[in-house]
């Protein structure tokens, strides 16, 4: 132990000084504990891993590149073709390069290809889930937030909901409405809106207990009600991140949309399966394009709308 | 010394620091004073290089400053200390640390990243926060503690740098008189201590009276007094904040331009001498 001569420090001071260390070893303690338990977890989940694998792995990886080999279309026009629905020279009434068929005709000889009207239905149906998504989630999230909401039997309550609608994949819920909505984009709608309410509401009240608490004791000083703490003093304040969280999701969504298209569900992800189960590689190119064209175009688009939303201040570096 | 030289500062169309020339020899205490909007902060800013100059010059000791980049650039900034009018601590993290960050320009950043501080630079935050008088706040979270006591723990972290340069941008606008006080005392005696050079701008001509030997008037960007506090006369004074803005600028109660705490308007410094001890209790007493 160091001494009053040696340190300078006031008794008072080295009192201090005593309990920050104290706090110290605790907290790197555990610290450390969790970072052994962490380290166990993973050894023991991969060697889990390695045991339960068919132990191919090695074996195959040299044919690993054979898919792509072989997958080629006739010529790279064939691409362009099967993505604007273009007569093909190649055409010999199969299936493969029957582009013009899959044409969606709005008037006269004007008509969206295939593949760009199945990737509107794909995103129709992740924007409407979404948008679902987030209005029934937003004020559940205040009444799940325990800051916001004193009532923990509601507080319970609603985190059990949100828990619930997040407990199963899309997929799975999708599967389950299978019987009431039959194939299609209403029930991929329903099914993915259901995970969104879950999983944004968890978010959702997550940022809404990292806000702030003065603004809200500063309107509840003034005599505002429930809502209106809510909405003034809490609301200016989790925006930000609730934009960030629902451009995220609608991203997800898109993805999950074209998997459920791919099991019934309709849009892209159905057109998807369908071609690279043929063998049919000028399409499946095609539609790869547009979906990794179309994830881009929403990524900046949702920097855009959220430069927008935030402020520019957000933005700013330095002054 | 710093010297600054044809320095101008340019935000899009609008000049909020014009061609100013100043030289301040080693130290020196220095108040800034003027409306806001004057370029004060602007001025403080550049020499801290938080922003660029646009024009000109900023030079400490022969070196040239506003032209730094990369480790010699935060080296300067190490050197170049700043206090702000928010105090801008790290809020959820405990008085202590935020302290022995000041250090973080001394040491081996991965060291830093893991928290891991010596023994010796404990004793120095603490020695630091003891000479302020907040030691037993230091292993609370920042943000539980007052304004006065966080504008404390920001000197303390400034001090830690172990600056040749204090800068403080309205260090005590957001205080009430009492804080502001001890947050001024501070700053004065770490000048005549340790011969730091300390440049604070200032809401008001009262204090810079009272703890600056040098005062520099700016408006509209532009230097426009700098001289002793007895050459500050009240006809420079009305050139300075307009008549309007006289009052203002000799009231210490308008200091805050901040609604921050709960505090009387009345509370002015001659008001404290009435009472002296019993007004201002204080409010806070950490635990």
């Amino acid at each position: 132990m160091t001494t009053l001569e040696q340190t300078g420090l006031s008794q008072a001071g080295q009192v201090v000084h005593k309990h920050y260390r104290s706090l110290l070893r605790t907290r790197r303690l555990y610290t450390l504990g969790s970072l052994g338990l962490l380290l166990a977890i993973l050894v023991g989940a991969l060697l889990f891993a390695e045991a339960s694998n068919s132990g191919k792995f090695i074996e195959r990886l040299p044919y690993f590149f054979d898919f792509f080999i072989h997958f080629r279309p006739d010529e790279p026009m064939e691409v362009v073709r099967a993505m604007f629905d273009l007569p093909s020279p190649y055409a010999d009434g199969s299936f493969k390069y029957d582009y013009e068929v899959g044409r969606v005709y709005l008037f006269g000889e004007f008509y969206i290809p295939e593949y760009f009207y199945q990737l509107l239905v794909t995103i129709n149906v992740a924007f409407l889930s979404t948008l679902i998504g987030v209005v029934v989630a937003f004020p559940l999230a205040f009444l799940a937030a325990a800051n916001a909401t004193r009532l923990a039997p509601l507080r319970f309550a609603v985190r059990r909901v949100l828990e619930l609608f997040r407990a199963f994949p899309e997929i799975v819920i999708a599967g389950m409405l299978l019987a009431i909505l039959s194939l299609g984009p209403i029930a991929a709608i329903a099914a993915i809106a259901i995970h969104t309410i879950g999983a944004l509401g968890k978010m959702f009240y997550e940022v809404v207990e990292n806000a702030d608490t003065r603004p809200d004791e500063g309107l509840r000083a003034v005599g505002g009600n429930w809502f209106e703490r809510v909405r003034f003093g809490y609301v200016p304040q989790v925006m930000p991140n609730f934009v960030s969280y629902f451009l995220l999701r609608t991203e997800i969504n898109v993805r999950a949309s074209t998997i459920i298209g791919a099991v019934g569900g309709g849009g892209i992800g159905e057109v998807f399966r369908l071609s690279i189960g043929r063998d049919h590689a000028a399409k499946t190119i095609a539609i790869i394009i547009l979906l990794l064209v179309t994830i881009i175009a929403i990524d900046w688009l949702s920097g855009v709308l959220r430069q927008r939303l935030v402020g520019d201040a957000a933005f700013r570096f330095g002054a | 010394m710093l010297k600054i030289s044809k320095v101008s500062r340019r935000f899009g169309s609008k000049t909020a620091v014009d061609d100013i020339n100043i030289e301040i020899p080693a130290g020196q205490m220095v108040g800034i004073i003027g409306r806001s909007g004057a370029g004060k902060s602007t001025l403080l800013r550049m020499i801290n290089r938080l922003i660029d100059v646009s024009d000109g010059t900023i030079e400490f000791e022969g070196k040239a400053v506003s032209s730094l980049k990369g480790q010699a650039l935060r080296d300067w900034q190490r050197d170049c200390a700043m206090i702000f009018q928010q105090f801008n601590l790290v809020p959820r993290l405990d008085v202590i640390t935020n302290v022995m960050l000041g250090r973080l320009n001394h040491r081996n950043t991965l060291l830093s990243l893991l928290r891991i501080f010596s023994e010796d630079e404990q004793l120095m935050a603490l020695k630091a926060l003891e000479r302020l008088d907040i030691a037993q706040t230091a292993t609370q979270w920042a943000q539980t503690l007052s304004g006065g006591q966080q504008q404390r723990v920001a000197i303390a972290r400034a001090l830690m740098q172990e600056p040749k340069i204090l800068l403080a941008d309205e260090p005590i606008a957001s205080l009430d008189p009492r804080n502001a006080q001890i947050v001024m005392d501070a700053l004065a005696e770490i000048n005549e201590q340790q011969g730091i050079t300390v440049i604070t701008n200032l809401h008001t001509l009262d204090t810079a009276r009272t703890y600056c030997e040098r005062i520099i008037g700016m408006s509209q960007g532009r230097v426009v007094f700098d001289g002793t506090p007895d050459q500050l006369t009240t006809e420079v004074a009305r050139e300075l904040y307009g008549a309007d803005g006289l009052a203002e600028a000799f009231s210490e109660a308008m200091t805050s331009t901040t609604l921050e705490a709960a505090k009387p308007r009345q509370k002015k410094k001659k008001h404290m001498a009435i009472v002296p001890g019993t007004a201002f209790a204080e409010a806070s007493l950490p635990n």
